[in-house]
């Protein structure tokens, strides 16, 4: 009864507060308060998201210099198999921590509001896709963690532009984590780790797709992904990350 | 996470350990493993299916196929009726599947040393662990996560402890078991609705998926008999202190079953009473009679200036001091002094609580500690509330009997605790209106104020703090003078300047209200009727003049237009307790 009580009138609370105050909100990663349909502060904004730096065309990382392609890509070493990747922020401090309490500590609904800022930076920095499909997790640690958060990333933009998500890939084989690999491991580390059941590939033939994941440091989980949805009939594989690391040029 | 493990015998167990050597038998194993709260469920719907199940295999068909068949018949049975119910409730499409487990260990009991087991016994008593926690206290025992999970398991077995979801939803909706929080941020799982619980996140979120290990201690071993308490204390009480510390002994020791004895005490004290003190004597008591007492505040400053006096009068007894920032978290001592946010992680462990400053934040006001001071309580067990301003609501408490109340009103100087005054004045003290037309009554009483010893000036605003300093500075260039305020950095070296008696004047805000003792500082509050002074604040501040022998007087200046209700009652607390001192002769 108090209970009731007690979130009834939080209920009631809200809703005066919408009544009298205009909408007042903070920034996800700060805590300052921000304009009622802003996510991020201005601060955090230039400090994590760089809207006028360039992205590799290659990768998808963050890049400070003006050339097109990164160092590592220039010399054949990114990811294959996709047309382009982009990544939204910098994988550092608070967007990190904020991705990591999401994926480690059970607070998923901390995406929540990303949903419209991730799909305008989307669709501004990639063709429209026919189906989006995110990097799947294995059968274990979905079970342990109730979700897998490049699914949970997919469906944000799936209600945001109304885009059909597709989780037909699958995990078939526990890999160790890719952290603490070197290069070399990594690439090989994931091989024959991706599958899909022969049923589904329907859906993605003659697709453009955008293969969806939290974090990208190589790039070679979305370059496995992207070579099994190719070989079942994907047109063409454009990799989206919410962080990425940052390179010099 | 948990395993569900079916027995030839058609048993079923829920451990988070696959290889479980008390099972002397052939064991299958539903792979992958499952959250807690899901595992119970299942077993849960499934016990219903099978007693029906079971009513329906007559004694004719036992006989005819043999006990044999119709095990495995129960078994493949159950097998797929517990896959069946999971396919139901996970939304997608997920793998589950029974692996035979030929081999599993059998040794690994023996394994285990001896020292690892008491060690781990010693740390977990009266805990209540998240899977980070247990981790953690594998690191600090050397002991791999693995087998601290066996430690669980055996102690669990001896029912000495139990897993529990962390988050649960009964009847009136979610409530998190470590925080008694029922405030939660819901999600959807590939289980179906979840909540993690958003009023513990400090401690490492928890949420429905998780579990908790919660130990039901054995009963303490006497361990006076090796370790000799010694308690040597370094001070002599004040009669008033005297009083208040049999008073508080005799609270202790009463039985708390019978209904005269109240399960919680509030000691009143005035400010600069000294009632950290007080409360040692109790504390040796309990801990000879082998109890287990906790010295809980809600500030790490607290902590870490009470740990080192309570271990001068307890040399030889190992005391746990446990905060956000303290190297270990899981300690074997009787006596544990930690803040309360480390509460938390505490389930029926004391039988003696004393808790500091119970009306300071972040305690007060925070149902989560509050909650979890009366989880970490043992039945029978007592808390003592400490404070030199007490809540509406524990004054209430007193006032319909469910809480007692022991008081010192004095301070050990005998003299009678300096009354605060309260000062007119017209004038805005903004510091920007204040410096266009200045109160030269002000400056006039800030002149007298300095001769008798350094002056705190309150002010109700960080904003402020820096422009009274300069406006002081133009007015007495002759002073030496600061100002600080909670996110100032230097903050820590100003104060010890203060200390250190750097400085004529200090203005600051509500920081230096609590705990700090200036031997002959002066008090002046500036706006005292804003509404951040609420009686508790201004009598805390008023509390800074006059602490020590030397100096036993001074004065506290409340400069306002007019006068609150707050201040009014400020100085009716002080009068009263000064009225009882006399009375009761603590005063000269």
């Amino acid at each position: 009864m108090a209970r009731d009580t007690y979130s009834l009138w939080q209920d009631l609370k809200d809703l005066v507060r919408s009544l009298v105050y205009e909408k007042q909100t903070n920034c996800l990663l700060c805590d300052t308060s921000v304009n009622g349909s802003q996510v991020f502060c201005g601060v955090c904004e230039s400090a994590y998201f760089y809207p006028r730096l360039m992205r590799c065309s290659h990768c998808g990382k963050i890049t400070e210099g003006n050339t097109e392609e990164c160092h590592d890509c220039s010399q054949g070493r990114g990811p294959k198999g996709l047309k382009k990747v982009v990544a939204w922020g910098h994988y550092t401090e608070a967007w990190r921590e904020l991705i990591q309490d999401v994926k480690f500590k059970s607070q998923p609904y901390l995406l929540k509001r990303l949903g419209q800022p991730l799909a305008e930076f989307a669709i501004h920095h990639l063709p429209p896709p026919d189906v989006l499909v995110p990097v799947p997790m294995n059968a274990e640690r979905i079970a342990e963690r109730g979700f897998n958060q490049a699914a949970a990333i997919a469906s944000l933009l799936h209600w945001e532009l109304g885009v059909p998500l597709w989780e037909g890939l699958q995990r078939v084989r526990t890999t160790t984590p890719q952290v603490g690999l070197s290069r070399q491991e990594r690439l090989h580390n994931l091989d024959g780790v991706f599958r899909m059941p022969t049923a589904e590939k329907k859906v993605i033939q003659g697709a453009k797709i955008w293969l969806i994941d939290d974090v990208t440091t190589t790039g070679a989980t979305l370059e496995h992904c992207a070579k099994e949805l190719r070989e079942n009939g994907a047109e063409e594989v454009y990799g989206l990350v919410l962080a990425a690391g940052m390179v010099k040029s | 996470m948990f395993y569900i493990l079916l027995t030839e015998s058609e048993k079923l167990h829920i451990t988070p350990l696959k290889e479980v050597s008390y099972l002397q038998e052939k064991t299958e194993v539903l792979l992958p493993s499952l959250p807690l709260s899901v595992a119970l469920c299942l077993l849960d719907e499934i016990s219903n299916k099978k007693t029906k199940a079971e009513r329906s295999t007559t004694f004719w068909t036992r006989w005819r196929k043999g006990e044999e068949k119709v095990l495995k018949r129960d078994r493949d049975w159950l097998k797929e009726e517990l896959l069946k119910v999971l396919q139901k409730r996970v939304n997608v499409s997920q793998a589950w599947h029974w692996e035979g487990m030929e081999s599993f260990q059998l040794n690994s009991e023996e394994k285990i040393r001896d020292k690892n087991r008491e060690d781990f016994q010693a740390r977990t008593a009266g805990r209540l662990l998240a899977k980070a926690d247990l981790q953690r206290l594998g690191k600090e025992c050397h002991i791999p996560y693995a087998e601290v999970l066996f430690l669980c398991h055996e102690q669990i077995s001896k029912g000495y402890g139990e897993w529990i979801p962390a988050v649960i939803k009964d009847g009136q909706g979610w409530r998190c078991q470590r925080c008694g929080g029922i405030r939660v941020e819901e999600w959807v799982s590939i289980y179906g609705l979840t909540a993690t619980c958003v009023e513990c996140t400090v401690l490492g979120a928890v949420s429905s998926l998780h579990a908790l290990y919660r130990s039901i201690g054995p009963p303490d071993r006497n361990w006076v008999k090796d370790i000799k308490l010694v308690f040597s204390p370094r001070w002599e009480l004040s009669k008033a202190q005297r009083l208040a510390s049999q008073d508080i002994l005799k609270y202790v020791q009463g039985d708390s079953t019978s209904e005269c004895v109240e399960r919680e005490i509030l000691l009143w004290a005035a400010c600069g009473a000294g009632k950290t003190e007080v409360c040692f004597p109790a504390t040796a008591w309990a801990l000879e009679r082998g109890k287990r007492v906790l010295f809980a505040a809600p500030r790490q400053d607290v902590i870490h200036d009470v740990a080192p006096r309570l271990q001068e009068d307890f040399p030889d007894l190992q005391v746990s001091v446990l905060t956000g920032i303290s190297p270990e978290h899981f300690a074997s001592s009787h006596l544990v002094i930690a803040t309360t946010h480390q509460i938390l992680r505490f389930y029926q462990a004391f039988d003696v609580i004393f808790l500091d400053e119970m009306d300071a934040f972040p305690y007060y006001g925070n149902n989560a500690l509050a909650w979890g001071i009366q989880q970490a309580l043992r039945l029978g067990g007592k808390i003592v509330y400490l404070t030199a301003t007490p809540t509406t609501e524990s004054l209430d408490k007193v006032r319909r009997g469910k809480m007692g109340l022991i008081r010192i009103p004095a301070r050990h100087h005998r003299r009678a605790i300096p009354m605060p005054e309260w000062r007119k004045v017209s004038e805005a003290l903004e510091p920007e209106r204040f410096s266009r037309h200045p109160s030269l009554k002000v400056w006039e009483w800030l002149k007298e104020s300095v001769q008798l010893g350094p002056i705190l000036i309150f002010v109700p605003k960080i904003s402020w703090v820096n422009s009274w300093v300069d406006l002081l500075q133009s007015e007495f260039p002759e002073w030496t003078i600061a100002g600080s305020y909670s996110s100032d950095p230097a903050r820590r070296e100003k104060v010890d300047g203060l200390r250190r008696r750097k400085y004529d004047a200090f203005v600051c805000t509500s920081i230096l209200e609590r705990g700090i003792t200036i031997p002959d500082a002066q008090v002046v509050v500036l706006q005292a009727d804003h509404e951040l002074f609420d009686v508790r604040a201004l009598v805390q501040m008023a509390g800074r003049v006059g602490r020590t022998q030397e100096n036993p007087t001074g004065s506290a200046l409340f400069l306002a237009a007019g006068k609150t209700p707050g201040m009014e009652k400020a100085m009716a607390w002080i009068r009263e307790q000064n009225e009882i001192a006399l009375t009761q002769g603590l005063i000269d």
